[in-house]
């Protein structure tokens, strides 16, 4: 159940020029929240903002996020010094759902990489297998790039300048079928991306969830203004649904693009 | 201990603090988060003949104490509204209000005739003649006296229920709007609702909101709808109902002072989904302070320079 908290900053952690690693004490949500589900917290600005959970730690009770500094709001996240306090709001949304007997290909792009950390772990926690296929613009703006070259993770930059040159599309065709055969794809990234990722899994009959990010108010399903378009059989051939009530994850398969 | 019931029409109410249309979606969302019983009333979200989607693309704008929306009034319809969640809405312990919005005449008046064997769940139904995001009727119907007073006359003879008409802020003279929802037979009115506004991303140099505009909502809105709520208590005999920016008991006292019956707060809900509760709290110690003892004594008491 979600939650009003006021939560303390505990670490500050700057991941590349422009993001940081933030970790806030409330046991409740490190205790509650599942891989896929998000918080919003205050900052400096009007309405609260919403971060994919990244991280949870059950025995210190902080949970995670990554922030990329956009414009005032995010600057005044990333910059504020431990100890600060903020309002969240959470664990809100879905969450994705996983089959535990199913290997998990996630599928990250940019920051969608943070949410994804904290279904990495979960599987890890769990002995699901995962693959793991991280995209960034150039190595400035990568997250987690050290210690993960490992044979289950590809890291693609567009620059070419870490990893595998090139998107996430290019580094899935390069993983052999046979490794990720059956799994279900979890991608987290810029809307294009995950519709690109999508379109991909369905072609190899892969099960796909999408984690859609819009702009948001309330976080809680009330106000309307961060909905998605999803197929319907009723009238008008479609249904507007709340991303932060109804997902943020959706099966692929329902979302119209 | 202070009496905090106020009455508007022939309904009581147990207090003055009223979650505002569109903020709270029939309750169901916000039940985990405050406890009903800490407000006296709660608005449906905008309830159409029939469904909508609402409008596409980016629906929200941040600005400086505040937000644009542009949903366009997107809701299940008043027939899935009458079979899923009047019920529930009626089981709360509060009060009960339905929302009705439309494109034309029509539309409200076979809304409203849909909602009338229903009326022992309902306190009151809100005619919104203010929402500024759907191309017809609403906002269009609402900017016009003659048209409010025409579509309001049509609607007052289809219910027994009490009629509150809300109120666009989106005119040159809101009394006179006002003034035309006294004379069609309207119990109560609503002022505010949202105003008109636009944000732009000038890397783009689109509008932020695909509906180009949208309401702006939100503390900035306060001191225009304190005024507005001045203007149109000043010239009714039927009580006002305040809304607009209200985000602290202070503000409700204020608005009360200006002229209101009772408050909707809707904005502030959306930072703190309890913010009601809060301000319920706030209002009584507020009012303990000024040795008020019973709310509604304070309705009306502006005293302003001469």
């Amino acid at each position: 159940m979600a939650k009003e908290y006021t939560v303390t900053l505990k670490e500050s952690i700057r991941v590349n020029p422009s993001t940081h690693f933030l970790s806030f004490y409330c046991p409740e949500i490190a205790l509650n929240a599942l891989p896929g589900q998000f918080v919003a917290i205050s900052s400096n600005q009007f309405l609260k903002r919403p971060f994919g959970i990244a991280q949870v730690d059950k025995d210190k009770g902080t949970f995670s996020i990554g922030v990329r500094i956009v414009k005032d709001g995010t600057r005044y996240l990333a910059t504020s010094p431990i100890g600060t306090e903020f309002e969240v709001m959470g664990p809100l949304g879905n969450g994705f759902s996983i089959e535990k007997d199913r290997p998990l290909l996630l599928v990250g792009g940019g920051t969608g990489v943070f949410p994804l950390r904290f279904l990495q772990s979960y599987a890890q926690e769990h002995s699901i297998p995962f693959y793991s296929v991280n995209g960034f613009r150039c190595v400035d703006d990568a997250c987690f790039i050290d210690g993960e070259r490992n044979s289950n993770c590809i890291v693609a930059t567009d620059a070419g300048d870490f990893g595998v040159k090139g998107n996430v599309l290019d580094a899935l065709e390069m993983i052999p079928f046979d490794m990720i055969r059956g799994s279900t794809v979890c991608t987290v990234g810029p809307e294009i991306m995950m519709k690109h990722v999508a379109s991909w899994a369905e072609s190899k009959g892969l099960t796909c969830y999408v984690s859609l990010e819009k702009r948001m108010a309330c976080g809680i399903g009330v106000c309307l203004v961060c909905t998605c378009k999803t197929k319907s059989d009723k009238e008008p051939g479609y249904e507007n649904k709340r991303c932060c009530k109804d997902g943020p994850v959706f099966l692929s398969a329902e979302v119209i693009w | 201990m202070v009496d905090l019931s106020v009455t508007i029409g022939n309904v009581r109410f147990k207090n003055p603090i009223i979650l505002a249309s569109g903020t709270c979606g029939f309750g169901r969302e916000l039940e985990q988060y405050i406890d009903f019983c800490s407000v006296g009333a709660l608005s449906s979200k905008g309830l159409t003949l029939r469904p909508r989607q609402g409008n596409d693309g980016c629906r929200v704008a941040e600005t400086p104490s505040g937000m644009l929306n542009s949903v366009g009034l997107q809701n299940p319809g008043v027939r899935y509204f009458v079979e899923n969640d009047l019920q529930f809405m009626a089981s709360l312990p509060t009060g009960v209000i339905v929302n009705v919005a439309g494109h034309s005449t029509e539309d409200y008046v076979e809304a409203v005739r849909f909602l009338e064997p229903h009326r022992e769940f309902i306190d009151a139904i809100e005619l919104n003649l203010s929402c500024p995001n759907v191309k017809e009727g609403c906002m269009v119907i609402g900017a016009s006296p003659e048209a409010l007073f025409q579509l309001v006359s049509l609607v007052r003879k289809e219910t027994t229920l009490p009629l509150w008409v809300k109120l666009t802020p989106n005119v040159t003279d809101i009394s006179l709007t006002a003034l035309a929802a006294q004379r069609a037979g309207a119990d109560a009115v609503v002022a505010i609702n949202t105003l008109l506004g636009m944000a732009i991303d000038v890397k783009t140099r689109r509008p932020i909101l695909n509906n180009n505009t949208g309401g702006l909502s939100g503390p900035c809105i306060k001191p225009v709808a304190l005024r507005m709520v001045e203007a149109c208590a000043s010239v009714l005999d039927i009580p006002v109902i305040g809304c607009g920016g209200i985000s602290t008991g202070e503000d409700v006292l204020a608005f009360m002072i200006a002229g209101a019956s009772a408050v909707q707060i809707g904005t502030s809900t959306l930072i703190h989904p309890s913010a009601c509760e809060t301000i319920t709290e706030e209002v009584v110690a507020l009012a303990e302070d000024l040795n008020i003892s019973s709310i509604s004594e304070i309705v009306g008491t502006l005293n302003l320079w001469r």
